[in-house]
Order: structure tokens, then C-alpha cells, then sequence
């Protein structure tokens, strides 16, 4: 965060300043960049070769990856939980981002507790409680069943509806936080502004707010979308066997298969996916208006 | 005749009453400042205008019709804030196309007036910059470009320049000037700042603690302050301890401290036989002369205490018998009868018309 604003906040008519500053940054940073480089760039880096080195050179890991329908359709679930859990987030945490911001002291801070203790609580006992909530004799079907909605239980778990719950809630905080700071950040005298300008609410929401929401939401939604196509522990406790994400995949090719060939093969499909991703949101929004 | 009429409007924020009681009538095309010291009421007074508030009591009224039933985007009013509200994320034709835009105005009007409006303002190549890329003052002058795009009949401004430097500020308000010769809109303008407020306005409205002290043409404020608080607030004052003697009509005879007495010093209200009051001499008004000379109008004798020579103008602090000072401002160009120096024994005097009494 503070290397990008002190890049952007940097005057452009003092390019000599600027790059021996950028230079002294740069020697700055050289241990830690090290440090990345050991930890996250070499492991990546071996597992790429493996994809392409095992089990002879070639291209044949990924030959067979998109040759296989199962493998397709397991990139698929991926992708749909994915964009499922990232647009629920948005429909979800837009609105709480939003109470969090305008509403009394009391009430947003009662409300920001509860979403980062829920941030802090251990995951696998938040999925375990999600698995608790959602069996067949589970809180939600017997409430459903008790309201006389259902007359059969529903089936919530072991499924990709599962993983969407189960992630989605996971994933809310990680879309409600970048949103809160976003409209926090916007001078409420603009909304003044554009009623004086003529503005009803709908078109201060839908040509004032929601624009300078646009960062936000795509910075919240960047990160929960790609956090959700690697996600491991929750489709493999709420999923079902039948319908696997890719993130189960990879660890049922290495630990049962030890294929790490077609492992690294996906992995680095995985990779590919989310940098492109995250290109596109550069592009669109850059490092500038994203922070700001 | 009356354009916006503000009746008896009053706003209270739990038991804080920001505004009591201020009525005023604005004609149209008139330029009106409401000048006060901070937390006076004068924005809370704007905002009840606006529609950002809603008055506890009271009425106000454009045209002959009531305005309070309705909600801030159906009021046609324009307004410039203190801090910066363009929209950040639109550039800066398309700040000033807003207010068009939502009203769905045809595509060839909105361009056109943008255009125009730009042009007023003299940002015409400015037209595709961000906010983020403009200077306080260019911002300013585009919210004053949306504000007055849709021909709003009445434009409110507060304190739309406080945050610029000196230079500027003078820069922008002859820009306002002329901009309302040329657009004729009526325009309501908060400021604490007096020399803006005196220097722009028709009319200066001067708030204290949520009340309008007195409405008046810069000149009348100063020349005939009504409240002590006045005399006090627009331009600078000496204000002497005293004692009313005896008060006819319109005048008030008055005993100094030393027991020195001053007749006819005109009174606007209050100061009654023997109460305590002050007063009020310009310090441009009050002249230097020597002691003993043929006292033909009022005056005190005093002890020249301090001078100092700024740019223009002498400024002298003479100390009268019993201690007060009293400050005095002489035009360098001025003939002096003769040269003064600190601790020169003079006569202070002033045309008895020229003072005012107030009470204590
Ligand atoms: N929303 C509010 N809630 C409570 N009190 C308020 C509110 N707005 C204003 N006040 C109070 O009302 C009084 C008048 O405020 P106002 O903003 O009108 O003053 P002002 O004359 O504009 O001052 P300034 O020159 O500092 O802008 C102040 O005492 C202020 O604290
Ligand atoms: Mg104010």
C-alpha cells in the first residue's frame, strides 16, 4: 500500500529526485523481494518445470488436463462456485459495507466486531458449524421443514450449494472490508452536491454512489474471485466427491495419484487464470484509482 | 418585489438554537452576504434554503411560494460549498452536464451549455480534466459552472473561497462579480471574511449567535451600526467607558472616567440616564491636535502612546487620562498641522455626529 502511493504521489516534473528515490527504495526492499522470491517465486517456479518435466519434457500434462471432461468439468465447478460466491458477496456485502458507514457509532462498531471476529474465528470450525447448520436434521432444513415450507429435507451439504454457502460466508469480509474503506472514504457533502444539482436518490445512487463504489466493489470482488478458485478446506468438507474444485483436485493428484505432473499442470492453469485476472482489473481500474 | 422571503425561520438542534428568528427579504438579482463569526448560524440558514435542513420553525418562500415541502432536487436552487463536491469521477464537462443530464435535457443543449457555462467561467480548455487534476481555485470555479448551468434563479455560496490563498481569492471574487452582472442570478453568500463580504455584496447581512444584528449596505453597517456588537464586528473601533448624564431624542450627553463631559453623541437605541455605556469613534474619524486649542468639537485629552507608519496610513494609540487607549489612523497624504511624536501631550477630537453610543 505505501509503495504504491509513494509511486503515484510521485511529481512528474522531478524525474532525477524521483528514480534516485525509486533506486533507494529499491535497495530497500532487496531483502524482503529475496525473501518473496525464496519462499513464493522458487516453489511456483519448481512446480511449473514438474508440469512440463514429468513425466518426460513436454507439453503432455496439459494435453491430458483439457482432454479430460472431468478435469473440464471440475475447472467448471471451480469457476461457477467462484462467480456464485463472488457476486453473492457483492449482493451481501454491499449493503452491510454500506450500514457499516452511515450508520451510528454504536451499531457499526457492534457490526464491524462481528465481522472480524467471524474473520478471526478458526475456518475449519466455522465449516464444521456451516456442516452442523446445513445436514439433512441441520437447523436450516428443520426450520425450513417446521415453517411447513419443505416437506422433504433439503440437500445442503456435499454439494456445490454447500460450498457456495459455506464460502460465501467465509469470503464476505474479504468483500465488506476494501467496500467500507472505499465508501468511507467518499465526501458525503458530494450527495448534497447532486440533490441541489437535481439528482433524485436513484440517480445519485446509480450515477454518484455506485461509480465511486466501482473500485471498491472490483477490488473486493478481484480478491474474493481469486481466493475462491484456490479455495481447499471448505469444498472439501461441504463438497461432494462428485463435484470437486480445483483445489481438491491438485491435492488428490499429489497425495493419492502422486501424479505431480498433472498436479503442477493445474496449479499453473490456476496461476495463469488469476494473474490474467488481475491484469484485466490493473487495466481497468490500475494501482491509482484502486487505491483511491 | 421580494424574490426570496425568509420568515421568522428558527432551527434548533436538540437545545442548541443555531437559528432564532431571522427574517429576511432578498429582491431578485439582488447580492446578499451573510457575514458573521463562526458558529453564528449563517451556513445552518443556507442549508434550511438548501433543503439539508429542515427549519424548527418559520417559512421560506421564493417567488411567493413556499419552498419547505420540497425535497433539495426539486428546488432549482445552485450552490457552491466550503470544500471541494465535484463529482470525482466524472471529468469536468461532464461535472458541469450533471445537473442537465438528470433533468434530461437533449444532448445539443447540454453541449451547448456546458460549453457556455465554461466559458463563463474561463475553463473552457479545461473541459476533459479529472477533479483530482485541478487547482482549488479551478475546481471552485467548475462548481460554480454546474451550479449555474441550469439557469438556477438563486445561487448559494459558503464560503466557496476560504480555502484559497489571498491572490486568488480576490482573483475569483471578481470573477463572482461579474459573473452575477452578467447572469442577473440572485445569490446568497456566506463568508466571516468582511472585506469579501463588503466588497461583493448589495447587501450585508451580520449574524451573531443565530439572530441578524442588522442588514445593510456595507457603508450603512459601518457608518450606522445599530448593536455594539456591530460597530465592533465590520471595521475597526474604539469603544470609551462612560456614563450617561442626560439622553433627549436621539443624543446623549456623557461623563468620561475623569469626569471630562461630552455632548450630543447620537444614540441608536438604549443608553439611558445613568447607565453605563461605550463609546464608539472610528479610529479614522478621530483627529490629532494640539492641547488648548479652541475645542469647537468633541473630544478627549490623551497622551500619544505609540506610532507606527504602515504602507499608507499613520497608526497612532494615544492613552486618555484615566488609562484607555485609543486607537487612530491618519492617511499619510493628510496634512498635519504638526509632527506628533509618542508622548506628545494632545487633544483627541471628532465630530460629535461621527460617534455612537452603545450600551455597556
Ligand atoms: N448538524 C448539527 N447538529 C448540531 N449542531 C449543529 C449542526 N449544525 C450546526 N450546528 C450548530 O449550530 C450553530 C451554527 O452553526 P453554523 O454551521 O450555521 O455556523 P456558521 O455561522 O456557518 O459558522 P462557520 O463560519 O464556522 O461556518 C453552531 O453552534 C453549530 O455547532
Ligand atoms: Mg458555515
Amino acid at each position: 500500500m505505501t509503495v504504491i502511493d509513494a509511486a503515484t504521489s510521485t511529481p512528474p516534473h522531478a524525474p532525477s529526485a524521483s528514480s534516485r528515490r525509486a533506486a533507494r527504495g529499491l535497495a530497500a526492499v532487496m531483502p524482503a523481494f529475496a525473501l518473496v522470491s525464496v519462499v513464493f517465486v522458487l516453489p511456483v517456479l519448481a512446480l511449473l518445470l514438474r508440469s512440463v518435466l514429468e513425466p518426460q519434457p513436454g507439453l503432455q500434462n496439459y494435453e491430458a488436463f483439457f482432454a479430460s471432461t472431468t478435469y473440464l468439468k471440475v475447472l467448471a465447478n471451480t469457476f461457477l462456485v467462484a462467480g456464485t460466491v463472488t457476486v453473492v458477496t457483492v449482493l451481501l456485502g454491499f449493503p452491510v459495507a454500506w450500514f457499516l458507514a452511515i450508520a451510528p457509532a454504536f451499531w457499526s462498531r457492534l457490526l464491524f466486531a462481528i465481522v472480524i471476529l467471524s474473520m478471526w474465528t478458526n475456518l475449519l470450525a466455522r465449516t464444521y458449524a456451516w456442516m452442523v447448520l446445513l445436514q439433512r436434521t441441520g437447523v436450516v432444513n428443520r426450520t425450513l421443514m417446521g415453517l411447513g415450507l419443505i416437506s422433504e429435507p433439503l440437500p445442503l451439504i456435499n454439494n456445490l450449494v454447500g460450498v457456495t454457502i459455506g464460502m460465501t460466508y467465509i469470503m464476505l469480509p474479504f468483500m465488506i472490508l476494501p467496500l467500507h474503506a472505499t465508501i468511507r472514504a467518499i465526501d458525503p457533502s458530494v450527495f448534497q452536491a447532486a440533490a441541489l444539482c437535481g439528482a433524485s436518490r436513484w440517480h445519485a445512487l446509480t450515477r454518484v454512489f455506485l461509480p465511486l463504489t466501482a473500485s471498491g466493489i472490483a477490488a473486493g470482488a478481484l480478491m474474493v474471485f481469486v481466493m475462491s478458485l484456490g479455495y481447499f478446506i471448505t469444498p472439501a468438507l461441504l463438497g461432494g466427491t462428485s463435484n470437486m474444485m480445483l483445489a481438491e483436485l491438485i491435492a488428490q493428484l499429489v497425495q493419492s495419484l502422486l501424479d505431480w505432473g498433472l498436479a503442477g499442470a493445474a496449479a499453473v492453469v490456476l496461476l495463469t487464470v488469476t494473474l490474467a485476472i488481475y491484469a484485466v482489473q490493473l487495466r481497468f481500474f490500475g494501482f491509482g484509482r484502486a487505491a483511491g | 418585489m421580494t424574490f426570496l422571503d425568509i420568515r421568522n425561520v428558527s432551527k434548533h438542534f436538540g437545545s442548541v438554537a443555531a437559528v432564532s428568528n431571522v427574517s429576511l427579504e432578498i429582491a431578485r438579482g439582488e447580492f446578499v452576504t451573510f457575514l458573521g463569526p463562526s458558529g453564528s448560524g449563517k451556513s445552518t440558514t443556507l442549508y434550511m434554503i438548501a433543503g439539508f435542513f429542515e427549519p424548527s420553525a418559520g417559512d421560506i418562500r421564493i417567488d411567493g411560494a413556499g419552498i419547505l415541502g420540497l425535497p433539495s432536487n426539486k428546488r432549482n436552487i445552485g450552490m457552491v460549498f466550503q470544500r471541494y463536491t465535484l463529482f470525482p469521477h466524472l471529468t469536468v464537462a461532464e461535472n458541469v452536464a450533471f445537473p442537465l443530464r438528470v433533468r434530461r435535457r437533449p444532448q445539443a443543449e447540454v453541449a451547448r451549455k456546458v460549453e457556455e457555462m465554461l466559458a463563463l467561467v474561463r475553463l473552457d480548455r479545461f473541459a476533459d480534466r479529472m477533479p483530482a487534476q485541478l487547482s482549488g481555485g479551478q475546481q471552485q470555479r467548475v462548481a460554480l459552472a454546474r451550479a449555474l448551468a441550469y439557469d438556477p434563479p438563486l445561487l448559494l455560496m459558503d464560503e466557496p473561497l476560504s480555502a484559497l490563498d489571498k491572490k486568488l481569492r480576490e482573483e475569483i471574487q471578481a470573477e463572482i462579480r461579474r459573473i452575477h452582472r452578467e447572469t442577473g442570478v440572485t445569490i446568497l453568500y456566506v463568508t466571516h471574511d468582511q472585506e469579501e463580504a463588503l466588497s461583493l455584496s448589495d447587501r450585508v447581512a451580520l449574524f451573531n449567535h443565530g439572530r441578524i444584528e442588522q442588514v445593510g449596505k456595507g457603508r450603512e453597517l459601518y457608518e450606522q451600526p445599530s448593536t455594539r456588537f456591530v460597530a465592533g464586528f465590520v471595521g475597526h473601533s474604539n469603544f470609551l467607558d462612560c456614563t450617561v448624564a442626560a439622553r433627549n431624542d436621539h443624543r446623549a450627553d456623557v461623563v468620561f472616567p475623569d469626569g471630562s463631559r461630552l455632548p450630543g453623541t447620537p444614540v441608536h437605541r438604549g443608553a439611558h440616564a445613568g447607565a453605563a455605556a461605550g463609546l464608539m469613534i472610528r479610529p479614522d474619524r478621530v483627529r490629532i491636535g494640539a492641547r488648548g486649542a479652541a475645542a469647537t468639537s468633541a473630544g478627549v485629552d490623551a497622551v500619544l502612546s505609540d506610532a507606527t507608519f504602515i504602507g499608507d496610513t499613520f497608526h497612532f494609540v494615544a492613552t486618555t487620562a484615566w488609562g484607555a487607549p485609543v486607537s487612530i489612523r491618519v492617511p499619510a497624504s493628510a496634512p498635519m498641522p504638526h509632527q506628533h511624536a509618542v508622548g506628545d501631550r494632545v487633544r483627541l477630537s471628532w465630530d460629535p455626529g461621527q460617534a455612537r453610543l452603545f450600551d455597556n
